[in-house]
């Protein structure tokens, strides 16, 4: 009976609720229910929904059917085809929605299995970690988190992917401060990100995101630099804000390349501060890898950077070159090539990780990364989104955005 | 399968435009036709012509169990394995044919004679259990029947 203007459905009468109670009871027929293990337990729809509408044990006289269990689905992601309820979520996706066409349904009856393509399209699939979410239950699993945390140890921070112009919107996942790991082993995750899904917004990415925001932890946790440095060597940091000052001071023709990575807050604090007194140079901070997707239809855009939108709104138009007869030169962040600095120029360079670059500027000081502070960036189709904190700021490391007022006023003195 | 495209050009005139990927699963029983089974090569040529992803020729390969991807003996003994004649002794029929033979389901003799598979509802569950020879049916198949179907196809007997 097809739906009318007026109709009345009884959506949890006893009949429907004495129907619902028989499907999980076929669906969990022959389900492993290794919650214990899965990943997914906690935020698995089947665990819910059997939790609401059965609760019993399998009523099935027969031993439970057996399937592949740790099936390499690509090198992201694990298959467990005992787990899997054949909704088939994940083949439409790679059929709809990703295009990949890189999973089918082979087989039939209780023998169906989810598997990838003979022509490993799946694993080409920039995508393909969307499945993951979309599988109702733990039949999907990403490598990388396997097995690393239960969801209820983790809390979800609202973030933005920096992966590129799109700025999707993501959810950073880490440990909530009850359940910090404390043995030394292990305590280095607990400032680590764990895992990023999607948040939803039709303005920017719909529900999806590309596997570049997935593999933020990693991006996001390379080792950091940790502290300043003169030429190489390692100084207090105050004597190295002075001494930044002191050199842009005492400049002639200073030039500042600009972080397309910045945030707008940080770019704002920028602009008050220095963007009178310095010559300006955007910067691409990253650029596109190889084999990386370059741009698409769905969502990856090509220019690798969030905020480049917002560098030309707080800035207005920036140089791309710097110019021959700059003698001080203030570098924002990672990705630019220091053959462009004059021979006789000054470098004063500002980084978050560890480079063999921060070596060779005359005032290197250490800056926060995205995870440790809040901010927005505007997007290639002027959408601003939010960031919010996730951790505290490491010892020895300044924000970019407290930092340029302390590089205005006179020479060495305070 | 290339020298197949003129006929596979006719059939698409059949069905409604746009459709093209219904016609994977004609062209794939042409081609098990012609050479016997479907290669490699068939599976790469079918999705170019029709301009479908690889998976779901895979799919269709998979789903039906009269589709193989090898080439099989000289008689292929098809017996249903489905509901119907598995109540009325399927199971007895299966394990009986592999003794006989010296192969499991899905394998072939050495001589190349007989190649015997497990099969879904064939159709006839009314005179369950049932098999087939090639293209014919042996219908209320019992462990002596089976006996005299397998000395007669050894002894050189035809196809039925
Ligand atoms: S989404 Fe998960 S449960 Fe659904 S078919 Fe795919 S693997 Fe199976
Ligand atoms: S499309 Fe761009 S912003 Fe969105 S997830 Fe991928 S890299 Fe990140
Ligand atoms: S179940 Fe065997 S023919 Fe139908």
């Amino acid at each position: 009976m097809p739906a009318a203007d007026g109709m009345v459905v009884f959506t949890a009468s006893d009949k429907v609720k004495a129907r619902r109670k028989a499907t999980m009871e076929f669906i969990t027929l022959n389900h492993p229910v290794d919650c214990g293990i899965c990943d997914k337990a906690g935020e698995c729809t089947l665990q819910d929904y059997h939790f609401e509408y059965n609760g019993g044990a399998s009523v099935s006289r027969d031993a439970k059917t057996h399937a592949t269990k740790h099936f390499d689905l690509s090198d992201r992601i694990v298959l467990d085809n005992e787990r899997c309820i054949q909704c088939t979520r994940c083949v439409r996706f790679t059929r709809e929605i990703s295009k990949s066409n890189g999973l089918g349904m082979l087989d039939r009856g209780d023998h169906s299995i989810v598997r990838p393509s003979a022509d490993g399209s799946f694993a080409k699939d920039a995508y393909s970690d969307n499945v993951i979410d979309l599988c109702p239950v733990g039949a999907l699993l990403a490598k990388d988190f396997l097995h690393k945390a239960r969801v209820w140890y983790l809390k979800a921070t609202p973030s933005v992917c920096p992966g590129c112009e799109r700025g999707c919107g993501v959810n950073l996942w880490h440990r909530k401060d009850e359940w910090m790991l404390r043995s030394p082993r292990q305590a280095a995750r607990n400032d680590g990100l764990d895992r990023v899904t999607p948040i939803e917004n039709p303005a920017v990415n719909g529900p999806w995101v590309c596997n570049k925001a997935r593999d933020l932890p990693k991006l996001l946790g390379r080792v950091r630099a940790a502290g300043a440095l003169f030429k190489g060597a390692p100084a207090p940091l105050e004597a190295a804000v002075l001494e930044a000052r002191a050199l842009i001071a005492e400049a002639k023709r200073p030039v500042a390349v600009v972080s397309s990575w910045a945030s707008n807050e940080e770019l704002a604090a920028f602009k008050a501060a220095l963007g009178g007194r310095l010559a300006l140079v955007a910067k691409r901070d990253h650029e596109p890898q190889p084999g990386e997707v370059v741009q698409d239809d769905l969502l990856i855009r090509a220019d690798k950077n969030p905020n480049a939108a917002g560098v030309r709104a707080v800035l207005g138009e920036c140089g791309t070159e710097v110019p021959k007869d700059a003698d001080l030169v203030l570098v924002w962040g990672e990705g630019f090539d220091f053959r462009a600095v004059p021979a006789s120029a000054k470098i004063v360079f500002l980084n978050a990780f560890l480079a063999p670059e921060n070596g060779h500027a005359d005032v290197f000081l250490p800056v926060s990364i995205q995870t440790e502070r809040s901010g927005h960036y505007t997007n290639f189709a002027g959408v601003t989104s939010r960031f919010e904190r996730c951790f505290a700021l490491p010892p020895g490391v300044l924000h970019a955005e407290d930092l340029f007022g302390s590089l205005v006023g006179n020479g060495r003195g305070a | 399968m290339r020298h197949l495209i003129p006929e596979f050009e006719r059939m698409k005139e059949r069905f409604p435009e746009g459709f093209d990927s219904s016609l994977v699963l004609p062209c794939l029983h042409r081609i098990q036709a012609d050479r016997g089974y479907v290669a490699e090569e068939d599976i790469v040529g079918l999705c170019e012509y029709l301009s479908v992803p690889r998976i779901q020729v895979e799919e269709v390969l998979s789903y039906y169990t009269m589709l193989r991807r090898e080439g099989i003996g000289k008689t292929h003994l098809q017996v249903c394995r489905n509901i119907a004649c598995s109540m009325r002794g399927a199971e007895g029929v299966i394990e009986h044919a592999c003794k006989r033979l010296g192969v499991k389901p899905g394998e072939t003799t050495a001589d190349g004679k007989f190649t015997l598979s497990t099969v879904e509802c064939l159709g006839s569950c009314g005179t369950a259990p049932v098999l087939m020879v090639n293209d014919a049916y042996h219908e209320n198949m019992t462990l002596e029947k089976l006996d005299a179907l397998i000395a007669d196809l050894s002894a050189g007997g035809g196809n039925s």
